[in-house]
C-alpha cells in the first residue's frame, strides 16, 4: 500500500520534472507559437507606451483625453456590464477587510493582555483568531480578488463579461455564507480544522455562491475576441478551477480522520495561499502592472514557466506542515522537495514582475496604486523564497509552532496579496465611478500607514517567532521561557497591526465615499456614464 | 510621453534561471531517492530490534556480562568480602532450581559461600529476564563455574515465577538451604532485626494524605513504583528523600507539585516517609522508552566518558546504580522520562541541589542524545535489591 501510493506520488514529481523540461525545451526551440507581441493584448491599438492611471498627479493631459476616447467604443462599454458585479464584489470585500481586520487586532492583544475580553465565550481568543482568519481570506482576499478578476477578465478577453448578473447574485450568497460562517465560529459551532473552520453545512452555500462566479468568467473566456489567452486570464481560468476543487474535496465530511484529516487540512491550508491567493494576486498584477506603466512585460517565456511550474508543483507543498508528525516520512519529503522546487516559478514571476517595474522607476513616483502593486509582487518573492526555506527540515524544526510562522503567512497574504488588491482597488474604482478619488491625500496615507505597521509586525514577530523557537528547542529551559521571550515581540505585533488597522478604516472609509459620490450623482449621468468612466 | 515601440524580440528565459532550475530538480531526485534510503534502513534496524526482543536472541555468555559481570566479575570470582564468588559455588553445584529462585527473587541476608560470609544483597532480576533468558543465564552460569549440565526448562521457570511474584527475596542462605536445597551446608541465621515494622504514621501519609495535601501513592503508585516522569521511589535511601522535601520547601529543587505538597509536610514526617521509602520493595516498572543509544547508555553508566569528562554513574550511585545512602540514590529501574527530566533540570537551574554542585557540572557536559542514552540504560537495570538489608548492615 505505502509502495504504491509512494510510488505513484514519486512519480507525480518526476512526471513534473519531465513535463517542465518538455515546457523549457519548447520555450527555448519556439515550439510554441508565442512571441513577445502577444504580451500586448492587454493594450488597445495605440496605447502602450502611455501611463494609464488615474491617481497620476500631474499627468492628466489632454493626451490622456485623446486616448480615452480611443477606447469609447470598445473598452468602456466592457467595464459598463461588469460594473455592478465588480462594485458589489469589492465593496463586500472592503467591509470583510474592516471587521475581520479588527478582530486580528483584539486576537493580536489578546495575545499580552490574557485578561481582557474574557466575560463572553464568542470573544475569548481561540474564537476571535479564527474569525479574523476566515473574514479576511474568504471574505477580503476572496471576494476582492474576484472583484479584481471580474473587472480585468472581460478586457484581456477584449469582450464584455458574459452572465454579469450572476456574479452578484454569487457575492450575496458568499457574504451570507461567509456571515453564518462567522456566526457559526462565534459561537462554538465549527468542523476544528484550520482554515476549515466553517461548517460543512455552510459551505455548500459558499460552494453554491463560488460556481455564480466560475460560470461567467469560464463563458467569457470562452466567447473572447482575441486568440491568445493573455498570463492573467490563465492564473484566473486556473484558480477558479483549482479552487472548487479543493474547496470540494477537503470539505467532504466524515471521510477523513485523524493523520489523514491532519494531512488533508493542510494540503488544503496550503493550496488555498498557492492555487487560490497566489493565482488571484499574481494574475492581477500582472496585468496592472505594464497596464499602468505602459510597458509590456519582460519575457513571455518566463511567464509560461511560472505558471507552468506553480501548476505542476505546488499542489504537494502543504504537507511540511506536519515535519515531525505521525505522517509517512515520504509524504513529508515530497512535500519538501515540491516546496523547494517553488524557487522556479517564483523566480520566472520575479523576474517579469521586477524586471519590468525597474526599467520604469519613474512610474512608482507617479503611481500609488502602482507602488502597492509592485512592493505586493516584491513580497511575493520574498514570501515565496522564505516558505521553500522554511519548509526545510533544518529550518522548520525551530521556526514551526512559533509566531515566525504567523509572520510568514502574513507576508503571503497580506504583504503580497492585500497590497496588490488595495493597489488593484485604488486603480479601478476611478475607472468604475467616472471620478477621481475624493481625497487623494488620503492614498499615500493608506500606504504608508500599512507599509509601516506591517514593517512593523513583519519584523518584530520574525524575531520573536525565532527565539521562541530556539527556547522551545531548548530542553534545559521551562516551557514559560518560550512564552515569555516572544512576549515584547507580541506587543510590537499588536503596535504594527493597530497602524495597519488605521490604514483599513481610511482605505474603507475612503472607498465608502468614493462610492457615495458617485451615487448623489448617479440619476443624471446613469444614461451616458460610459464615456465619463473613462475620461477622468 | 515618449511613444513606445513595441518590439517583437523573443526573450528566451534567462540562463542562470535555467541553471536553478536544473540544480533544484537534481536536489530534489537525490533528496527524494535519499529519504527512500534512509526509511528503509530505520525500518530494517527497527525490525532487527522488535526481532530481538522477541527472539531473546542473547545467549547465556552474553547475559552473563551484561547483567551479572559488574558485581561477581568476568571471571566468577566476586569480591572478597562484598560479593560472593560464583566459581565452585555451592549454590551452583545445587540443582538448578536453586540459582533460578535467587535470580527470580534476590537474596536479602547473609549468605556463606565456601568459607566466607556475605551480607547478600541481590536484586531480583524477575523484572528484566525472561523465562528462557534465565534458563540460558542458569545453563551458562552453571556450566562454566561448577561444571553442572543438568537443564531447566521454561516451563519451571514459569511456574516458579507465578510464586517469586507473592514472596520477597531470600532471606539469606538458611531460608534458601531450608526451603530449597539441605546440600548448600551451614548457612548463617538471619539477623534478629527483621523487618522494620512498618509505620502507620508515615503510611497514613502516603497512602491517604495528610488532610491538606494529595496522597504520596496518589501519583507514585502504591508500591513506590512512579510512572513515566513520576520517579520510582522505592528503596531510595530515608535520608535521600527527606532531603529533598526539605529543597523543594527551600527551593534549591523545583516543581510546582512536589513544592505545594512539601509545604504541608513537617521535617519529622518527611524523615517517616523516607523511611517508609527506604525499605518499599517494588518490580522495576520501567522501560527504555527515549530511543536512547542502549549502548552508549551503558558504557557511560559504567565507565563514564573521560575524554568529556565524565565520570561513571557506579562511581558515585554504587555497583548497579543501586545508590550509596545517604547521599546518593539509587538510578537503576528509574524511568527514564523522570531521569532524562532530571539530568535537564541540573542544566537549567531548576534542580540545585547535589552534594558539592557535582550534578551540575556532569549533566552540562552531556548532551541531549547521552542523556537519552543514560536514562534508557538506566531504566533496564534491575530495581534496588532488598532494602531491609542494606538498612541493617549500615546499622552494624
Amino acid at each position: 500500500m505505502t509502495l504504491t501510493i509512494g510510488l505513484l506520488l514519486g512519480l507525480s514529481f518526476f512526471a513534473s520534472l519531465l513535463a517542465l523540461a518538455f515546457l523549457i525545451w519548447a520555450v527555448n526551440n519556439r515550439q510554441l507559437t508565442i512571441t513577445q507581441h502577444d504580451a500586448y493584448t492587454i493594450f488597445t491599438e495605440g496605447e502602450a507606451g502611455h501611463p494609464d492611471d488615474a491617481t497620476t498627479e500631474g499627468s492628466q493631459d489632454e493626451g490622456g483625453a485623446a486616448r480615452a476616447h480611443h477606447f469609447d467604443t470598445e473598452r468602456a462599454g466592457i467595464d459598463a456590464i461588469s460594473r455592478p458585479a465588480v462594485v458589489t464584489l469589492i465593496s463586500s470585500g472592503i467591509a470583510w477587510l474592516a471587521i475581520g481586520s479588527i478582530f486580528g487586532l483584539i486576537a493580536s492583544l489578546k495575545l499580552h493582555w490574557p485578561d481582557w475580553l474574557v466575560g463572553e465565550a464568542w470573544l475569548t481568543f481561540g474564537r476571535v483568531r479564527t474569525l479574523h482568519l476566515n473574514m479576511v481570506i474568504y471574505g477580503w482576499l476572496s471576494m476582492t480578488g474576484i472583484g479584481v478578476a471580474m473587472w480585468v477578465a472581460p478586457r484581456i478577453f477584449h469582450t464584455a463579461l458574459r452572465y454579469p448578473k450572476l456574479p452578484i447574485i454569487g457575492a450575496i450568497l458568499w457574504n451570507v455564507g461567509v456571515a453564518a460562517g462567522a456566526i457559526a465560529i462565534a459561537s462554538g459551532w465549527n468542523d476544528g480544522q484550520e482554515w476549515l473552520e466553517i461548517p460543512w453545512q455552510i459551505d455548500i452555500l459558499i460552494a453554491i455562491a463560488g460556481s455564480f462566479f466560475v460560470l461567467p468568467l469560464l463563458a467569457t473566456a470562452a466567447r473572447r475576441h482575441v486568440k491568445h489567452i493573455y498570463v492573467t486570464g490563465w492564473y484566473y481560468i486556473a484558480a477558479l478551477c483549482w479552487f472548487p476543487i479543493l474547496f470540494f474535496i477537503a470539505n467532504i465530511p466524515y471521510i477523513y480522520s485523524g493523520v489523514q484529516e491532519a494531512t488533508v487540512n493542510w494540503w488544503f491550508a496550503h493550496n488555498v495561499l498557492g492555487l487560490w491567493l497566489t493565482p488571484l494576486g499574481v494574475g492581477a498584477a500582472y496585468y496592472f502592472i505594464p497596464k499602468i506603466i505602459g510597458k509590456p512585460i519582460y519575457s513571455y517565456s518566463l511567464s509560461l514557466l511560472g505558471f507552468w511550474a506553480l501548476a505542476l508543483f505546488y499542489s504537494q507543498v502543504g504537507i511540511h506542515h506536519l515535519i515531525g508528525g505521525p505522517v509517512p516520512t515520504w509524504v513529508v519529503t515530497l512535500s519538501i522537495v515540491h516546496s523547494v522546487m517553488m524557487f522556479v516559478p517564483v523566480i520566472a514571476v520575479a523576474i517579469n514582475h521586477h524586471v519590468t517595474v525597474a526599467r520604469n522607476l519613474w512610474a512608482l513616483k507617479a503611481s500609488v496604486p502602482l507602488r502597492f502593486i509592485s512592493l505586493g509582487a516584491v513580497m511575493y518573492t520574498l514570501a515565496s523564497f522564505q516558505g521553500s526555506i522554511e519548509a526545510l527540515r533544518s529550518v522548520n524544526s525551530v521556526t514551526h509552532f512559533t509566531q515566525y510562522t504567523v509572520a510568514h503567512a502574513h507576508l503571503g497574504a497580506y504583504g503580497f496579496v492585500s497590497f496588490v488588491m488595495f493597489g488593484a482597488v485604488y486603480h479601478m474604482l476611478p475607472r468604475i465611478t467616472g471620478r477621481s478619488w475624493p481625497w487623494p491625500s488620503m492614498i499615500p496615507a493608506h500606504f504608508w500607514l500599512v507599509v509601516v505597521g506591517f514593517a512593523i509586525y513583519f519584523i518584530g514577530l520574525t524575531i520573536g517567532g525565532v527565539l521562541q523557537g530556539f527556547a522551545m528547542l531548548d530542553v534545559a529551559r521551562p516551557f514559560s521561557d518560550s512564552v515569555q521571550v516572544v512576549l515584547p515581540y507580541l506587543e510590537i505585533r499588536s503596535l504594527g497591526g493597530a497602524v495597519m488597522v488605521v490604514g483599513h478604516l481610511i482605505f474603507a472609509a475612503h472607498f465608502l465615499a468614493a462610492l457615495i459620490q458617485r451615487d448623489a450623482q448617479a440619476p443624471a449621468a446613469q444614461p451616458h456614464d460610459t464615456r465619463s468612466a473613462v475620461s477622468t | 510621453m515618449e511613444s513606445f515601440e513595441p518590439y517583437e524580440e523573443f526573450k528566451p528565459i534567462p540562463l542562470p534561471v535555467l541553471i536553478i532550475a536544473v540544480a533544484l530538480a537534481l536536489w530534489g531526485v537525490f533528496t527524494l531517492l535519499d529519504n527512500g534510503k534512509a526509511v528503509t534502513v530505520g525500518r530494517a534496524e527497527r525490525s532487527d530490534q522488535i526481532a530481538d526482543q522477541h527472539a531473546n536472541r542473547q545467549n547465556g555468555a552474553e547475559l552473563f556480562v551484561s547483567r551479572c559481570a559488574t558485581c561477581h566479575q568476568p571471571n566468577g570470582s566476586g569480591v572478597e568480602g562484598a560479593i560472593p564468588p560464583l566459581a565452585s559455588s555451592p549454590f551452583l553445584k545445587a540443582s538448578p532450581e536453586v540459582a533460578m529462585h535467587i535470580l527470580l527473587n534476590g537474596i536479602d541476608g547473609p549468605i556463606r559461600v565456601g568459607d566466607a560470609t556475605f551480607e547478600g544483597h541481590m536484586p531480583s532480576f524477575a523484572s528484566v529476564l525472561s523465562d528462557a533468558d534465565i534458563v540460558r543465564l542458569v545453563t551458562h552460569v552453571r556450566g562454566t563455574f561448577a561444571d553442572r549440565h543438568d537443564l531447566l526448562t521454561e516451563g519451571d521457570v514459569a511456574t516458579a515465577r507465578l510464586l517469586a511474584g507473592r514472596r520477597g527475596a531470600w532471606q539469606g542462605g538458611q531460608e534458601i538451604a531450608a526451603r530449597l536445597d539441605a546440600s548448600l551446608g551451614p548457612q548463617p541465621p538471619m539477623s534478629s532485626a527483621t523487618q522494620a515494622a512498618i509505620d502507620p504514621i508515615a503510611q497514613k501519609l502516603v497512602s491517604q494524605g495528610n488532610g491538606q495535601t494529595w496522597a504520596c501513592a496518589s501519583c507514585h503508585g502504591m508500591r513506590g513504583q512512579g510512572s513515566a516522569s513520576v520517579p520510582r521511589l522505592a528503596g531510595l535511601p530515608a535520608a535521600y528523600i527527606a532531603k529533598q522535601l526539605g529543597d523543594y520547601v527551600t527551593g534549591k529543587r523545583r516543581n510546582e507539585t512536589m513544592q505545594l505538597v512539601a509545604r504541608t509536610l513537617k521535617p519529622q514526617d518527611m524523615r517517616r516517609i523516607g523511611d517508609y521509602y527506604s525499605v518499599m520493595r517494588a518490580p522495576s516498572n520501567a522501560r527504555a522508552s527515549l530511543g536512547g543509544d542502549l549502548v552508549r547508555g551503558e558504557r557511560l553508566v559504567l565507565d563514564g566518558d573521560w575524554a568529556r569528562g565524565l565520570p561513571s554513574c557506579v562511581s558515585c550511585h554504587g555497583p548497579s546504580t543501586f545508590g550509596v545512602a545517604p547521599s546518593f540514590p539509587a538510578l537503576s529501574a528509574q524511568h527514564p522520562e523522570y531521569t532524562a527530566a532530571q539530568l535537564t533540570a541540573w542544566v537549567s537551574g531548576t534542580r540545585d541541589n547535589s552534594t558539592g554542585r557535582l550534578m551540575n557540572g556532569i549533566a552540562a557536559r552531556l548532551n541531549d542524545a547521552d542523556r537519552r542514552a543514560v536514562a534508557d540504560y538506566l531504566a533496564t537495570l534491575p530495581p534496588v535489591p532488598a532494602p531491609a538489608t542494606r538498612g541493617r548492615t549500615n546499622g552494624k
